[in-house]
């Protein structure tokens, strides 16, 4: 096997301006994808759980028609199927001063609403685990619904949705290599454009591998801090550390310790 | 409390002045699909009265307490707590409407409610559980709230816990906690429903020896109860349901020793 380590190393620790403005790409769309699926997916959470009939319909029609079909074929559709038909056309604009890609806007807008549709998935559970009695204590309270909800409810519900967010997180920064396809140049593009010219194909996408495992294990690292600070506030005991997470050795959940068993002979002195 | 307890030992005799009547249930009826939970349910209660429901589960006892605070809705009948429709509201067509969840959350703040599974808040402590509406739904001063919230706190003999996560603490110790709670809001009236049924038995005393301290004080009590000597001892009216109805109301001594229907005599036989 020929493998250039030079170039390899060269590639990973001194990465060309390009490659670094793709990695910037992907983490920003990543972040601001999730941020807006975030708020998207409480709306369409909440609808769900509202009594508004058509709400609930367009609630769950939404969940099944996202996450029915594969976001591939949700991006063509929303930047090429919408401009070929004369629909909608995502146009370069400038946004506080940058110039944001038509391609760039569809992709956001593409990964929110996929995302959105399990976001709000997630949120429902969320809410659901967090036991009845609770909300009609804070009710018999003289607190309304949305007082309850918003004091009651939801900082319960957040400590249960943060893992199952956290992995949604995981996988949106890794299906933005799918955005290639709709020509945004984020990390996987300007690695294939790369491996295209030099023709090492190996070395390159190794050190993109190497970018995202990168990308991920910061996450996992901010994903713990967030269910730290939430468990030290709700007097629980602290998250896996990292590097268990990481490779995956992950201690039994303690059950209550079995009362102890008197072991002494009956008749002891 | 002797004058209003013997103007309401019957609930077919409500006291003459209507609005001593903190209570006011009238033809009560609600169903759960087609099953029938309470039918033509009457109950009145007096301001400073401590009234105990009794009788076999399944009876409607606590759907009837419930529906008092409206955490529960009736299909028919009404009830009225502080002479106002709790929940409902008459319209200017005089057709009864739901009222609006801010009306209906200000009608709620003033009746304590008591649950069988405390429903205390796990991700605040104990004196921010207890302070936590006065703050939120008054607007009181934290400081002032949370002085009093200490007070009631030692009223209940937890002083110590204010600090306290309420998952470490013991049953009967959250649910003395649920009590102060309830009480930071300075109900008119409060409801407990089965308070004890869900503590191991040496802890049932803790909280029946807060009840009744409270019931001394003259607080208006209507309580869920399977804790028969207690009953006997606070109650200054028992009322008994039996499928849906009440069966026979009076005054615990009346109805314990000399029950008039035949399905109170049965049930006490189990349980006395």
């Amino acid at each position: 096997m020929k493998f250039d380590w030079p170039y390899f190393w060269e590639s990973l620790l001194s990465p060309s301006p390009q490659f670094l403005s793709g990695l910037a790409l992907t983490v920003i769309i990543s972040v601001v994808a999730m941020a807006l699926a975030l708020l998207l997916g409480l709306v369409i959470a909440l609808m769900g759980r509202s009594r508004f009939l058509p709400f609930q319909l367009f609630a769950s029609l939404y969940i099944w028609v996202i996450r029915g079909t594969p976001l591939l074929v949700q991006l063509v559709i929303i930047y090429t199927g919408f401009a070929a038909a004369g629909i909608f056309r995502f146009e370069d604009t400038d946004v506080l001063g940058s110039l944001i890609k038509g391609a760039v806007q569809a992709a956001i807008i593409g990964l929110m609403l996929n995302e959105s549709a399990y976001i709000s998935e997630i949120v429902r559970s969320g809410l659901e685990s967090v036991d009845r009695g609770q909300n009609e204590a804070a009710l018999s309270l003289g607190m309304t619904p949305m007082h309850s909800m918003r004091k009651i409810i939801v900082p319960q519900a957040i400590r249960i949705m943060v893992p199952p967010l956290g992995n949604s997180f995981n996988g949106l920064m890794k299906s933005t290599s799918i955005l290639s396809i709709i020509g945004v140049s984020e990390m996987f593009q300007v690695g294939s454009t790369m491996s295209a010219a030099t023709f090492k194909v190996f070395e390159i996408y190794i050190v993109v591998a190497l970018y995202y495992l990168l990308l991920t294990t910061v996450w996992t690292f901010i994903q713990t801090a967030i269910e730290n600070t939430l468990n030290v506030r709700a007097g629980l005991p602290r998250a896996e550390p990292v590097f268990k997470r990481l490779f995956g050795i992950r201690s039994r959940k303690q059950a209550t310790p079995a009362p102890a068993i008197a072991l002494q002979p009956a008749d002891a002195a | 409390m002797t004058t209003q307890h013997a103007a309401s030992t019957s609930a077919s005799t409500p006291p003459s002045d209507p609005h001593d009547n903190i209570v006011q249930a009238v033809d009560v009826c609600k169903s759960f699909g087609d099953k029938k939970i309470l039918t033509d349910v009457n109950l009145t209660v007096a301001r400073g009265e401590v009234v105990v429901m009794v009788g076999p589960s399944g009876a409607g006892k606590t759907t009837m307490l419930r529906t008092i605070n409206r955490l529960e809705s009736i299909d028919s009948g009404e009830i009225r707590v502080n002479g106002e429709l709790i929940g409902q509201r008459v319209n200017k067509h005089g057709k009864v409407v739901e009222r609006s969840a801010r009306d209906l959350a200000r009608q709620r703040a003033d009746i304590g409610f008591v649950f069988q599974h405390f429903n205390l808040f796990p991700h605040m402590s104990v004196l921010e559980n207890v302070s936590l509406a006065a703050v939120e739904v008054r607007h009181q001063p934290k400081s002032k709230v949370n002085d009093y919230a200490r007070e009631l706190l030692e009223r209940v003999g937890l002083a110590d816990k204010a600090d306290a996560r309420t998952r470490s603490l013991s049953g009967g110790q959250q649910q003395r906690v649920a009590i102060a709670r309830a009480l930071a809001m300075r109900p008119a009236l409060m409801l407990f429903d089965e308070p004890t049924s869900a503590l191991d038995p040496e802890m049932v005393g803790e909280v029946l020896t807060v009840m009744k301290g409270l019931a001394e004080a003259g607080m208006t009590m209507i309580i869920v109860s399977h804790e028969m000597g207690f009953t006997r001892e606070v109650a200054d009216r028992v009322v008994v349901m039996d499928a849906g109805t009440i069966i026979e109301s009076g005054a615990p001594e009346q109805v314990f020793s000399n029950p008039k229907h035949d399905r109170t005599r049965q049930f006490l036989s189990k349980v006395l």
